[in-house]
């Protein structure tokens, strides 16, 4: 499962670095906190790193507790947090996504 | 500082565990309320006790709750008569836990009562981080 995340989330992020248009868009502040510097591909980057960290941790938490090491409470913890940074990470996809859809359809 | 909601997420789930102790410790008195010794005249179970406390969580930045430790009830034990008992001493009287059931289910309740409410806390983050996610995806 991991796999075809990590796949999906590079494609987001290969589709940012080829739309160099977001680093100038309105879109790129809002979403970008940090430093000037940084891009809007490494804040997406950076996102799918969370989510893909999170994930694992949630993974080897079920795997844990199938082994009896941890208590359901630490796996449910673990799982959620990996829900959340999954739902988080998806949802800005989608937002770059239908972002550079507009774009595209724009009349020249 | 790491996200508040992450971090009530995390102490609700110190909470769970705090109570998850005490209700095994709850379970073990129950179980063993009629545990006596097994030499004559000699102590038979003795209640424990659950105390908590709240623990600085140096990594979150916010205070977690903990088992402080598991004590044992010094009230007297029950005595009751009963010559033909293995533990029983000289003039034929056992010393029984000094467990009552009705306490301990009462403790369990209590237990129950506080599980609940930090589940429902863990349920209200996890609504309030989807209801934020959501405004993304309008």
């Amino acid at each position: 499962m991991l796999d075809t995340v990590s796949s999906v989330f590079s494609s987001a992020g290969e589709l940012a670095k080829t739309s160099e248009v977001f680093k100038t868009s309105s879109v790129a502040p809002t979403a970008q906190p940090a430093s000037a510097g940084m891009g809007f591909n490494n804040v997406l980057e950076q996102v799918a790193a969370d989510a893909i960290g999170s994930m694992k941790a949630g993974e080897a938490a079920s795997i844990q507790s199938i082994q009896g090491k941890l208590s359901a409470q630490k796996v449910v913890e673990a799982v959620m947090s990996a829900e959340r940074s999954l739902q988080m990470a998806v949802a800005v996809r989608d937002k770059v996504v239908q972002a550079y859809q507009e774009v595209s359809r724009m009349a020249i | 500082m790491i996200d508040p909601l992450q971090a009530s997420t995390q102490i609700a789930s110190s909470g769970l565990e705090a109570q998850s102790t005490r209700l095994r410790v709850v379970s073990e008195n129950l179980a063993n309320a009629s545990s006596t010794g097994r030499a004559p005249g000699s102590d038979p179970y003795r209640r424990k006790t659950t105390t908590f406390t709240a623990e600085m969580d140096r990594a979150a930045g916010v205070r977690m709750v903990k088992v402080k430790d598991i004590g044992s009830d010094q009230a007297p034990f029950r005595v009751d008569y009963e010559p033909g008992h293995p533990a029983a001493d000289a003039s034929g009287y056992v010393k029984f836990p000094n467990v009552n059931s009705l306490i301990e289910m009462g403790d369990m309740r209590e237990t129950n009562r506080s599980y609940e409410a930090n589940l429902q806390v863990i349920k209200q983050v996890r609504s309030m981080v989807s209801m934020t996610i959501d405004l993304l995806r309008s």
